[in-house]
């Protein structure tokens, strides 16, 4: 073995020097241990630091992440109620086509119907064309063969008065002049008939009618054909409707012509045509201050030929009234009529507002 | 030359062929009447066929009083021979009938028919219009010439 140099053993100085040394050095090298340890030591602070921001982010990871697995199961749970909810919605839809698919059927069934009654429809028309043909050729019919014989019987009892006069007595001629006036008025009612009768037919055309000029005129007429009649006509003025002109003149002039005549014996007398509003639209009003009617017998004055007065009082043949109330009739009113003997009468009348060409019966 | 205008009557009903004439001789209407009791027998008449064989077509009558309804040949169809033919056509046409039936006015006044008159039940406006009807195409208006 080797001795180590013991220190000792050297010479004093040297070994001086060489402790003198080896403590700076040891003293440096502490120094330097000690630097190094405080910054291990720091750097172990900061790494505890980080370990511990890690394990603080781990945490907050930790949250999140239970966060979010809370928010999953929600979102499943959710799932599973909106999977439910499309479920009945699939179901409800399933239902909606069955009904729907039903309803399709009914609404087959009701075109079926509809489209049977339109041909209904068609063939009934088609029938009521043919009826009016059939009609209008009998009334043609009529017009001309039953006014032949009218005007034979009419003509040669006139040729007898004439050409026999010396051997007629008084009776013979007023027995001729009977039969002269039977053949007459039998002709009014033919022709009164076929009047009617064509007002029953024919199609109405609809347009804004002004009734008040409409009655002018035919006041004005009435008075042309006896201008030594002084009668007084109050007429309300824009008294419009919608109708068949061609008809309502007809109608206005049947009623303006009765309250011409039946104010025949008045002195003052009076005729008005007016209306008034109410809710359902104008109730128009023809006055005048006439002979008048019994009320009692108000219920026959629209029937054909009724008549309440006697023939030798007011000429007519009862037809006028029947034909005024078929034309309002046919444009969706009503006309009534209010009365008293001597004391003038009254005939109202109301027009549908909306009046179309579909045929009222009555 | 007045009472050599003929007059034409087509009538079928001898009752008012009876009361026209009476009508006429009453209000000294004395003219040649004619009467041809169907439309077939106008025709003839008209164009010189049948009975009338050999008539000559441009000797036209002063005036045709038509009825329209006859037997035959009906009074619209006399009337549009009559106007369809160069020698016949300006003959004077009075349609003299029951038929207030606008058709028929249409159609009488679509072939130029002179005047439509409605024969009046009453037999004394009857006989009036016959008269005015007398008066006015045989006495006041000029017939047209004749060839």
């Amino acid at each position: 073995m080797r001795t180590r140099e013991d220190p000792a053993s050297r010479p004093a100085p040297e070994r001086r020097r060489d402790d003198a040394l080896t403590l700076e050095e040891t003293q440096r090298a502490v120094l330097n241990i000690l630097e190094d340890f405080g910054a291990e030591k720091a750097r172990l602070e900061d790494t505890q630091r980080a370990v511990l921001n890690i394990l603080d982010d781990f945490g907050t990871e930790k949250t999140h992440l239970e966060g979010t697995q809370r928010a999953v199961l929600n979102i499943l749970e959710d799932f599973g109620t909106e999977g439910a909810r499309l479920e009945e919605t699939q179901r409800a839809v399933l239902n909606i086509l069955e009904d729907l698919s039903v309803e399709k059927s009914k609404v087959e069934d009701a075109s079926l119907l509809l489209k049977g009654e339109i041909a209904e429809r068609r063939k009934a028309a088609a029938q009521l064309e043919a009826a009016n043909k059939e009609l209008e050729a009998f009334s043609y019919s009529v017009s001309h063969d039953l006014r032949a014989p009218l005007r034979a019987i009419d003509g040669f009892s006139l040729a007898l008065l004439e050409d026999y006069t010396g051997q007629l007595d008084a009776q013979g001629q007023d027995f001729l002049h009977r039969v002269r006036a039977g053949a007459q008025k039998m002709g009014q009612l033919i022709d009164d008939m076929l009047q009617l009768s064509r007002l029953t037919r024919g199609e109405m055309h609809i347009a804004p009618v002004n009734l008040s000029a409409l009655a002018l005129e035919i006041i004005e007429d009435l008075r042309r054909s006896d201008p030594t009649r002084r009668v007084e006509f109050l007429c309300a003025e824009g008294l419009d409707a919608r109708g068949d002109e061609r008809l309502l003149r007809a109608a206005l002039s049947n009623l303006l012509n009765n309250a011409w005549k039946f104010t025949g014996k008045q002195l003052d007398a009076r005729i008005e045509f007016d209306a008034t509003a109410t809710e359902d639209g104008p109730v128009f009003v023809v006055r005048d201050n006439g002979a008048g009617f019994d009320m009692a017998y108000a219920h026959k004055l629209f029937g054909a030929f009724q008549r309440l007065h006697r023939a030798e009082e007011f000429p007519g043949t009862g037809i006028g009234l029947a034909i005024v109330h078929r034309i309002i009739r046919r444009h969706g009113g009503n006309v009534w009529a209010e009365g008293a003997v001597g004391k003038g009468a009254a005939f109202y009348f109301t027009l549908s507002p909306s009046a179309t060409t579909r045929e009222e019966t009555s | 030359m007045k009472e050599d205008r003929v007059i034409l009557l087509v009538e079928d009903n001898p009752d008012d062929e009876a009361l026209t004439l009476r009508a006429f001789n009453k209000h000294n209407i004395t003219n040649h009447v004619v009467v041809a009791r169907d439309g077939e027998q106008a025709l003839d008449y008209l164009f010189g066929n049948g009975a009338w064989a050999g008539r000559d077509p441009t000797e036209r009558p002063a005036v045709v009083l038509l009825d329209l309804r006859l037997p035959k040949v009906d009074g619209l169809e006399v009337l549009r021979r009559l106007r369809s033919d160069d020698r016949t056509k300006v003959t004077p046409v009075v349609v003299l009938t029951s038929s207030k039936e606008e058709s028929d006015l249409t159609q009488c006044y679509a072939l130029h028919v002179n005047s439509y008159i409605r024969k009046p039940v009453d037999f004394s406006q009857f006989a009036e219009a016959a008269r005015q009807l007398g008066l006015y195409w045989l006495v006041l208006n000029e017939p047209p010439p004749q060839r």
